[in-house]
Protein backbone atom coordinates (compact mmCIF):
# COMPACT_ATOMS: atom_id res chain seq x y z
CA UNK A 1 0.00 0.00 0.00
CA UNK A 2 1.32 3.05 -1.23
CA UNK A 3 -0.01 6.28 1.31
CA UNK A 4 -0.44 9.71 -0.18
CA UNK A 5 2.26 11.45 1.80
CA UNK A 6 5.50 10.80 -0.13
CA UNK A 7 3.68 11.27 -3.82
CA UNK A 8 2.14 14.47 -2.65
CA UNK A 9 5.30 15.64 -1.44
CA UNK A 10 7.34 14.17 -4.84
CA UNK A 11 5.01 16.45 -6.29
CA UNK A 12 5.39 19.26 -4.16
CA UNK A 13 8.95 19.28 -4.83
CA UNK A 14 8.99 18.95 -8.64
CA UNK A 15 6.40 22.15 -8.72
CA UNK A 16 9.22 23.76 -6.31
CA UNK A 17 11.64 22.69 -8.95
CA UNK A 18 9.21 23.71 -11.92
CA UNK A 19 8.75 26.92 -10.11
CA UNK A 20 12.34 28.10 -9.74
CA UNK A 21 12.93 27.28 -13.61
CA UNK A 22 9.83 29.41 -14.51
CA UNK A 23 11.75 32.07 -12.26
CA UNK A 24 14.72 31.48 -14.29
CA UNK A 25 13.04 31.61 -17.57
CA UNK A 26 11.85 35.07 -16.36
CA UNK A 27 14.46 36.60 -15.30
CA UNK A 28 16.06 36.03 -18.72
CA UNK A 29 13.10 37.43 -20.06
CA UNK A 30 13.36 40.78 -18.14
CA UNK A 31 16.98 41.13 -19.77
CA UNK A 32 15.68 39.88 -23.41
CA UNK A 33 13.42 42.30 -23.13
CA UNK A 34 16.19 44.83 -22.20
CA UNK A 35 17.91 44.36 -25.27
CA UNK A 36 14.85 45.72 -27.16
CA UNK A 37 15.06 42.97 -29.49
CA UNK A 38 12.61 43.53 -32.73
CA UNK A 39 11.10 39.79 -32.30
CA UNK A 40 10.02 40.92 -29.25
CA UNK A 41 8.98 43.93 -29.91
CA UNK A 42 6.65 42.67 -32.77
CA UNK A 43 5.37 40.40 -30.88
CA UNK A 44 4.21 43.18 -27.88
CA UNK A 45 2.94 45.06 -30.35
CA UNK A 46 0.62 42.04 -31.70
CA UNK A 47 -0.44 40.84 -28.39
CA UNK A 48 -1.52 44.95 -27.53
CA UNK A 49 -3.69 44.54 -30.35
CA UNK A 50 -4.93 41.40 -29.26
CA UNK A 51 -5.51 42.49 -25.83
CA UNK A 52 -6.87 46.29 -26.49
CA UNK A 53 -10.74 45.85 -27.03
CA UNK A 54 -10.73 43.16 -23.27
CA UNK A 55 -8.62 45.91 -21.60
CA UNK A 56 -10.46 48.78 -22.78
CA UNK A 57 -13.95 46.84 -21.58
CA UNK A 58 -12.51 45.71 -18.41
CA UNK A 59 -11.33 49.27 -17.60
CA UNK A 60 -14.79 50.49 -18.34
CA UNK A 61 -16.37 50.26 -15.43
CA UNK A 62 -13.81 51.54 -12.79
CA UNK A 63 -13.62 54.23 -15.31
CA UNK A 64 -17.58 54.88 -15.07
CA UNK A 65 -16.94 54.77 -11.22
CA UNK A 66 -14.12 57.63 -11.15
CA UNK A 67 -16.13 59.63 -13.25
CA UNK A 68 -19.52 59.38 -10.79
CA UNK A 69 -16.88 60.23 -8.10
CA UNK A 70 -15.46 63.37 -10.07
CA UNK A 71 -18.95 64.37 -10.95
CA UNK A 72 -20.10 63.96 -7.27
CA UNK A 73 -17.25 66.38 -6.27
CA UNK A 74 -17.43 68.92 -8.63
CA UNK A 75 -21.07 69.18 -7.91
CA UNK A 76 -20.40 70.43 -4.44
CA UNK A 77 -18.39 73.31 -5.88
CA UNK A 78 -20.39 74.59 -8.78
CA UNK A 79 -20.90 77.72 -7.70
CA UNK A 80 -17.42 78.86 -6.85
CA UNK A 81 -16.29 77.01 -9.85
CA UNK A 82 -18.43 79.13 -11.68
CA UNK A 83 -17.07 82.33 -10.03
CA UNK A 84 -13.68 81.28 -10.69
CA UNK A 85 -14.47 80.47 -14.17
CA UNK A 86 -15.72 83.64 -14.75
CA UNK A 87 -13.14 85.74 -13.61
CA UNK A 88 -10.69 83.57 -15.95
CA UNK A 89 -12.67 84.19 -18.96
CA UNK A 90 -12.32 88.10 -17.81
CA UNK A 91 -8.38 87.34 -17.44
CA UNK A 92 -7.86 85.49 -20.86
CA UNK A 93 -10.25 87.80 -22.93
CA UNK A 94 -7.65 90.33 -22.03
CA UNK A 95 -4.41 88.18 -22.96
CA UNK A 96 -6.24 87.63 -26.05
CA UNK A 97 -6.53 91.17 -27.05
CA UNK A 98 -3.00 91.31 -26.07
CA UNK A 99 -1.56 88.78 -27.84
CA UNK A 100 -3.36 88.83 -31.19
CA UNK A 101 -1.50 92.79 -31.22
CA UNK A 102 1.95 91.16 -30.16
CA UNK A 103 1.27 88.08 -32.65
CA UNK A 104 0.76 90.48 -35.76
CA UNK A 105 3.83 92.43 -34.57
CA UNK A 106 5.82 89.14 -34.59
CA UNK A 107 4.54 88.18 -38.09
CA UNK A 108 6.40 91.58 -39.33
CA UNK A 109 9.26 90.81 -37.46
CA UNK A 110 9.71 87.45 -39.22
CA UNK A 111 8.72 88.51 -41.88
CA UNK A 112 11.56 91.50 -41.51
CA UNK A 113 14.25 89.06 -40.15
CA UNK A 114 13.42 85.75 -42.66
CA UNK A 115 13.11 83.63 -40.08
CA UNK A 116 13.10 80.11 -41.56
CA UNK A 117 9.57 79.14 -41.11
CA UNK A 118 8.29 76.15 -38.89
CA UNK A 119 7.17 72.48 -39.98
CA UNK A 120 4.15 71.80 -39.86
CA UNK A 121 3.69 68.78 -38.18
CA UNK A 122 0.38 66.93 -38.70
CA UNK A 123 -1.29 65.29 -35.65
CA UNK A 124 -3.34 62.58 -35.46
CA UNK A 125 -5.29 62.37 -31.93
CA UNK A 126 -6.34 58.99 -30.33
CA UNK A 127 -8.26 57.60 -27.27
CA UNK A 128 -6.06 56.38 -24.11
CA UNK A 129 -7.06 52.67 -23.42
CA UNK A 130 -5.82 52.12 -20.46
CA UNK A 131 -4.90 53.41 -16.97
CA UNK A 132 -1.62 55.06 -17.19
CA UNK A 133 -0.91 54.11 -12.92
CA UNK A 134 1.95 51.25 -12.49
CA UNK A 135 4.85 51.12 -9.49
CA UNK A 136 7.24 49.87 -12.30
CA UNK A 137 6.27 51.41 -15.44
CA UNK A 138 3.96 54.70 -16.49
CA UNK A 139 2.65 53.70 -20.37
CA UNK A 140 -0.69 54.44 -21.79
CA UNK A 141 -2.28 52.35 -24.61
CA UNK A 142 -4.08 54.17 -27.43
CA UNK A 143 -6.30 53.00 -30.20
CA UNK A 144 -4.13 53.93 -33.22
CA UNK A 145 -0.84 52.63 -34.43
CA UNK A 146 0.67 52.04 -37.89
CA UNK A 147 -2.64 52.04 -39.90
CA UNK A 148 -2.45 55.95 -38.72
CA UNK A 149 0.97 56.22 -39.44
CA UNK A 150 2.59 55.97 -35.93
CA UNK A 151 6.31 55.13 -35.20
CA UNK A 152 8.61 54.63 -32.24
CA UNK A 153 9.76 57.93 -30.67
CA UNK A 154 7.12 60.14 -32.07
CA UNK A 155 6.18 62.80 -29.43
CA UNK A 156 2.81 62.37 -27.91
CA UNK A 157 1.45 65.66 -26.53
CA UNK A 158 -2.28 67.14 -24.93
CA UNK A 159 -3.82 70.85 -25.33
CA UNK A 160 -1.50 71.18 -21.68
CA UNK A 161 1.54 70.35 -22.83
CA UNK A 162 4.40 67.10 -23.38
CA UNK A 163 2.79 63.35 -22.36
CA UNK A 164 5.10 60.89 -23.43
CA UNK A 165 6.76 59.46 -26.39
CA UNK A 166 5.60 56.48 -28.49
CA UNK A 167 7.15 53.53 -27.64
CA UNK A 168 5.91 50.37 -29.34
CA UNK A 169 3.56 50.46 -32.20
CA UNK A 170 0.94 47.38 -33.15
CA UNK A 171 -1.02 48.06 -36.20
CA UNK A 172 -3.71 49.14 -34.22
CA UNK A 173 -2.94 50.16 -30.93
CA UNK A 174 0.78 52.10 -29.71
CA UNK A 175 1.84 52.22 -26.65
CA UNK A 176 3.29 55.62 -25.21
CA UNK A 177 5.76 56.14 -22.08
CA UNK A 178 4.78 58.80 -20.22
CA UNK A 179 7.31 61.39 -19.16
CA UNK A 180 7.23 60.77 -15.50
CA UNK A 181 7.86 57.21 -16.57
CA UNK A 182 11.43 56.30 -14.54
CA UNK A 183 12.98 55.15 -18.78
CA UNK A 184 12.05 58.86 -20.09
CA UNK A 185 14.55 61.32 -20.54
CA UNK A 186 13.50 64.62 -21.83
CA UNK A 187 15.68 67.73 -23.38
CA UNK A 188 13.93 71.13 -21.81
CA UNK A 189 15.07 74.75 -21.37
CA UNK A 190 13.94 76.84 -18.29
CA UNK A 191 11.91 79.45 -19.94
CA UNK A 192 12.86 82.60 -18.15
CA UNK A 193 16.61 81.97 -18.07
CA UNK A 194 17.11 79.95 -21.29
CA UNK A 195 19.25 77.37 -19.32
CA UNK A 196 19.05 73.90 -21.52
CA UNK A 197 18.87 70.63 -19.17
CA UNK A 198 16.94 67.26 -19.50
CA UNK A 199 14.21 66.47 -16.97
CA UNK A 200 13.57 62.31 -16.16
CA UNK A 201 10.66 60.65 -14.62
CA UNK A 202 11.06 59.28 -11.14
CA UNK A 203 8.06 57.13 -11.56
CA UNK A 204 6.23 59.53 -9.37
CA UNK A 205 4.80 62.80 -9.67
CA UNK A 206 7.57 64.76 -10.14
CA UNK A 207 10.58 65.08 -12.80
CA UNK A 208 14.03 65.23 -11.69
CA UNK A 209 16.63 68.17 -13.03
CA UNK A 210 19.69 66.93 -14.43
CA UNK A 211 22.79 68.30 -16.94
CA UNK A 212 21.71 71.98 -15.76
CA UNK A 213 24.21 74.70 -15.14
CA UNK A 214 26.13 75.47 -11.73
CA UNK A 215 25.09 78.89 -12.85
CA UNK A 216 21.70 78.52 -13.60
CA UNK A 217 19.18 79.52 -10.94
CA UNK A 218 15.56 78.20 -11.61
CA UNK A 219 12.78 80.43 -9.95
CA UNK A 220 10.03 78.71 -8.66
CA UNK A 221 7.07 78.37 -10.99
CA UNK A 222 8.74 78.67 -13.91
CA UNK A 223 7.97 77.27 -16.76
CA UNK A 224 9.54 74.76 -18.30
CA UNK A 225 9.59 73.68 -22.03
CA UNK A 226 10.98 71.38 -24.68
CA UNK A 227 14.13 72.68 -26.41
CA UNK A 228 14.05 70.59 -29.41
CA UNK A 229 17.68 69.69 -28.53
CA UNK A 230 18.73 65.89 -30.65
CA UNK A 231 15.62 66.48 -33.10
CA UNK A 232 12.82 64.05 -31.17
CA UNK A 233 10.90 66.35 -29.59
CA UNK A 234 9.67 69.73 -31.67
CA UNK A 235 10.74 72.81 -29.10
CA UNK A 236 8.55 74.76 -27.14
CA UNK A 237 6.36 72.04 -26.03
CA UNK A 238 5.16 72.70 -22.24
CA UNK A 239 6.30 70.05 -20.15
CA UNK A 240 5.45 71.57 -16.68
CA UNK A 241 6.64 74.02 -14.05
CA UNK A 242 9.89 74.55 -11.47
CA UNK A 243 9.01 73.67 -7.94
CA UNK A 244 11.42 73.44 -5.18
CA UNK A 245 11.55 69.98 -2.81
CA UNK A 246 11.59 70.93 1.30
CA UNK A 247 15.30 69.63 0.81
CA UNK A 248 15.72 72.67 -1.33
CA UNK A 249 16.44 70.56 -4.63
CA UNK A 250 14.16 71.67 -7.79
CA UNK A 251 12.04 69.44 -9.87
CA UNK A 252 9.73 69.71 -12.30
CA UNK A 253 6.40 69.50 -11.73
CA UNK A 254 4.07 68.24 -15.25
CA UNK A 255 1.36 70.32 -16.40
CA UNK A 256 -0.42 66.89 -17.20
CA UNK A 257 -2.45 65.38 -15.31
CA UNK A 258 -1.55 61.57 -16.28
CA UNK A 259 -4.77 59.89 -14.41
CA UNK A 260 -7.36 61.99 -16.48
CA UNK A 261 -5.79 61.32 -20.06
CA UNK A 262 -8.65 60.77 -22.28
CA UNK A 263 -7.29 61.71 -25.59
CA UNK A 264 -3.19 61.95 -26.83
CA UNK A 265 -2.28 63.69 -29.79
CA UNK A 266 0.57 62.01 -32.09
CA UNK A 267 2.54 64.07 -33.90
CA UNK A 268 3.61 61.94 -36.37
CA UNK A 269 5.47 64.09 -39.19
CA UNK A 270 4.12 62.71 -42.21
CA UNK A 271 4.04 65.91 -44.38
CA UNK A 272 7.46 67.08 -42.81
CA UNK A 273 9.68 68.76 -45.36
CA UNK A 274 13.28 68.59 -46.23
CA UNK A 275 14.99 71.70 -44.10
CA UNK A 276 16.47 72.38 -47.26
CA UNK A 277 14.43 71.44 -50.89
CA UNK A 278 16.18 71.35 -54.32
CA UNK A 279 14.98 74.63 -55.38
CA UNK A 280 15.81 76.32 -52.24
CA UNK A 281 16.30 79.91 -53.05
CA UNK A 282 16.59 81.43 -49.64
CA UNK A 283 14.36 81.93 -46.28
CA UNK A 284 10.76 82.09 -47.84
CA UNK A 285 8.87 84.98 -45.07
CA UNK A 286 6.12 84.16 -43.23
CA UNK A 287 2.44 84.59 -45.88
CA UNK A 288 0.78 88.17 -44.26
CA UNK A 289 -2.21 88.11 -42.24
CA UNK A 290 -5.13 88.04 -44.89
CA UNK A 291 -6.82 91.70 -44.58
CA UNK A 292 -10.38 90.18 -44.38
CA UNK A 293 -9.42 89.02 -41.38
CA UNK A 294 -10.48 90.80 -38.07
CA UNK A 295 -7.61 91.43 -35.62
CA UNK A 296 -9.68 91.69 -32.71
CA UNK A 297 -7.69 92.83 -29.84
CA UNK A 298 -4.92 96.37 -29.52
CA UNK A 299 -3.06 97.53 -32.76
CA UNK A 300 0.59 98.45 -32.42
CA UNK A 301 -0.46 101.96 -31.36
CA UNK A 302 -1.82 100.50 -28.68
CA UNK A 303 -5.62 101.29 -29.95
CA UNK A 304 -8.24 98.51 -29.24
CA UNK A 305 -9.81 97.55 -32.58
CA UNK A 306 -12.76 95.68 -32.25
CA UNK A 307 -14.64 95.35 -35.80
CA UNK A 308 -12.91 93.72 -38.84
CA UNK A 309 -11.21 96.23 -41.33
CA UNK A 310 -13.36 95.62 -44.09
CA UNK A 311 -16.67 97.44 -41.65
CA UNK B 1 -8.08 40.59 -11.46
CA UNK B 2 -4.89 42.21 -12.24
CA UNK B 3 -6.37 44.08 -15.25
CA UNK B 4 -8.52 45.67 -12.15
CA UNK B 5 -6.17 46.30 -10.74
CA UNK B 6 -4.37 48.26 -12.65
CA UNK B 7 -7.63 50.29 -13.54
CA UNK B 8 -8.15 51.28 -10.00
CA UNK B 9 -5.76 54.04 -10.77
CA UNK B 10 -8.64 55.67 -12.71
CA UNK B 11 -9.77 56.01 -8.65
CA UNK B 12 -9.02 59.52 -7.17
CA UNK B 13 -8.36 57.37 -4.05
CA UNK B 14 -5.61 55.60 -5.75
CA UNK B 15 -3.80 58.60 -8.01
CA UNK B 16 -0.28 57.72 -6.43
CA UNK B 17 -0.33 53.53 -6.80
CA UNK B 18 -2.98 51.11 -6.90
CA UNK B 19 -2.79 48.33 -4.39
CA UNK B 20 -1.66 44.81 -5.46
CA UNK B 21 -4.69 42.86 -5.06
CA UNK B 22 -3.70 39.92 -7.05
CA UNK B 23 -0.96 39.08 -3.96
CA UNK B 24 -3.75 39.19 -1.50
CA UNK B 25 -6.04 36.92 -3.17
CA UNK B 26 -2.83 34.32 -4.46
CA UNK B 27 -2.21 34.25 -0.93
CA UNK B 28 -5.68 33.66 0.81
CA UNK B 29 -6.10 31.49 -1.97
CA UNK B 30 -3.27 28.96 -1.05
CA UNK B 31 -3.69 29.69 3.54
CA UNK B 32 -7.06 29.85 3.15
CA UNK B 33 -9.06 27.96 0.94
CA UNK B 34 -6.40 25.14 -0.27
CA UNK B 35 -6.51 26.49 -3.72
CA UNK B 36 -3.04 25.86 -5.32
CA UNK B 37 -2.48 27.76 -8.96
CA UNK B 38 -0.44 26.39 -11.11
CA UNK B 39 3.29 28.11 -12.31
CA UNK B 40 2.26 27.82 -15.72
CA UNK B 41 -0.85 29.93 -14.85
CA UNK B 42 1.00 32.26 -12.79
CA UNK B 43 3.52 32.72 -15.59
CA UNK B 44 0.91 33.53 -18.34
CA UNK B 45 -0.96 35.74 -16.10
CA UNK B 46 2.37 37.83 -15.09
CA UNK B 47 2.88 37.81 -18.51
CA UNK B 48 -0.01 38.99 -20.13
CA UNK B 49 -0.18 41.99 -16.98
CA UNK B 50 3.48 42.66 -17.89
CA UNK B 51 2.00 43.29 -21.84
CA UNK B 52 -1.20 45.24 -21.08
CA UNK B 53 1.09 47.59 -18.54
CA UNK B 54 4.15 48.03 -20.57
CA UNK B 55 6.56 46.80 -17.47
CA UNK B 56 9.36 45.16 -18.63
CA UNK B 57 8.47 41.35 -19.78
CA UNK B 58 8.56 38.93 -16.62
CA UNK B 59 8.53 41.23 -13.53
CA UNK B 60 5.17 40.43 -12.91
CA UNK B 61 5.42 36.24 -13.22
CA UNK B 62 8.62 36.70 -11.25
CA UNK B 63 6.63 38.23 -8.43
CA UNK B 64 3.81 35.91 -8.73
CA UNK B 65 5.88 32.77 -8.81
CA UNK B 66 7.94 34.11 -5.64
CA UNK B 67 4.92 35.19 -3.74
CA UNK B 68 3.83 31.18 -4.04
CA UNK B 69 7.14 29.75 -3.89
CA UNK B 70 7.37 31.86 -0.27
CA UNK B 71 3.89 30.60 0.88
CA UNK B 72 3.67 27.16 -0.07
CA UNK B 73 7.49 26.45 0.96
CA UNK B 74 8.77 28.72 3.65
CA UNK B 75 5.63 29.78 5.25
CA UNK B 76 2.66 27.62 5.11
CA UNK B 77 3.29 24.49 7.82
CA UNK B 78 6.03 26.62 9.77
CA UNK B 79 4.73 29.88 10.78
CA UNK B 80 0.81 30.30 10.23
CA UNK B 81 -0.29 28.62 13.33
CA UNK B 82 -3.21 30.91 14.26
CA UNK B 83 -4.91 33.45 11.97
CA UNK B 84 -3.76 36.19 13.40
CA UNK B 85 -0.29 35.48 12.42
CA UNK B 86 -1.50 35.26 8.54
CA UNK B 87 -1.21 39.06 8.27
CA UNK B 88 2.70 39.16 9.45
CA UNK B 89 3.19 35.87 7.54
CA UNK B 90 1.83 37.99 4.59
CA UNK B 91 3.55 41.44 5.24
CA UNK B 92 7.32 39.24 5.31
CA UNK B 93 6.38 37.34 1.91
CA UNK B 94 4.83 40.27 0.33
CA UNK B 95 7.68 42.91 1.46
CA UNK B 96 10.32 40.26 0.32
CA UNK B 97 8.63 39.07 -3.00
CA UNK B 98 8.75 42.89 -3.40
CA UNK B 99 11.91 43.72 -2.75
CA UNK B 100 13.33 41.38 -5.01
CA UNK B 101 11.20 42.59 -7.87
CA UNK B 102 11.99 46.30 -6.83
CA UNK B 103 15.61 45.66 -6.91
CA UNK B 104 15.42 44.02 -10.46
CA UNK B 105 13.57 47.24 -11.68
CA UNK B 106 16.28 49.28 -10.53
CA UNK B 107 19.13 47.18 -11.46
CA UNK B 108 17.30 46.84 -14.96
CA UNK B 109 16.71 51.20 -15.23
CA UNK B 110 20.13 51.81 -13.45
CA UNK B 111 18.06 54.32 -11.23
CA UNK B 112 16.14 54.46 -8.17
CA UNK B 113 12.35 55.43 -8.64
CA UNK B 114 10.53 58.06 -6.35
CA UNK B 115 9.59 56.71 -2.89
CA UNK B 116 6.27 58.13 -2.09
CA UNK B 117 4.41 56.02 -4.43
CA UNK B 118 6.53 52.46 -3.36
CA UNK B 119 5.58 53.21 0.07
CA UNK B 120 1.73 53.84 -0.65
CA UNK B 121 1.93 50.80 -2.70
CA UNK B 122 3.11 48.68 0.09
CA UNK B 123 0.81 50.44 2.74
CA UNK B 124 -2.55 50.15 0.87
CA UNK B 125 -1.47 46.43 0.10
CA UNK B 126 -1.04 45.52 3.70
CA UNK B 127 -3.91 47.82 4.74
CA UNK B 128 -6.04 46.10 2.61
CA UNK B 129 -5.47 42.57 3.47
CA UNK B 130 -6.88 42.68 7.16
CA UNK B 131 -9.92 44.05 5.26
CA UNK B 132 -10.27 41.48 2.43
CA UNK B 133 -9.44 38.90 5.21
CA UNK B 134 -12.31 40.21 8.02
CA UNK B 135 -14.57 40.30 5.26
CA UNK B 136 -14.15 36.66 4.24
CA UNK B 137 -14.51 35.62 7.76
CA UNK B 138 -17.64 37.67 7.95
CA UNK B 139 -18.85 35.61 4.90
CA UNK B 140 -17.78 32.52 5.95
CA UNK B 141 -19.70 32.87 9.06
CA UNK B 142 -22.86 34.28 7.41
CA UNK B 143 -23.37 31.20 5.51
CA UNK B 144 -22.30 29.18 8.23
CA UNK B 145 -25.14 30.62 10.24
CA UNK B 146 -27.61 30.15 7.07
CA UNK B 147 -26.42 26.44 6.94
CA UNK B 148 -27.08 25.79 10.82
Amino acid sequence: MVSGKPSKLKSFKSSRNFNFILILLCLSLVFLGKLDLIAIRNIKGFLSDFLAPITYALNKPVKEIAGVFEDVKSAGSLREENIRLKSEIRKLNVINSKASSQEHELLELRELLKVLPKRKNQIITARAITAPGGIFANTVLINAGKDYGVKIGQPAISPLGLVGFVVNVGIKTSRIILIIDINSMIPIYLTSSNWPAIVQGQSGELLKIKFLSSKAKPIEGEMVQTSGHGGKFPSGINVGKVVKSFSGNFYVKPSIDFQRLTYISIITNKNSLPIFPKSFQGFAPLQKPKSSISLKGLNLSGKRIIESKEN
Amino acid sequence: MLNFQKSLSFLPFFEIATPNIISIILYLSIIRFRINPSNTTLFLVGLVHDIITGANLGITPIFLLLLKYLTESLFLDRLVKKSDDEWISFTIIFLFSFSIVLLLNVMMNLSIPQFSPIFFHIGITLILFPLINISINFFSFVTKLIKS
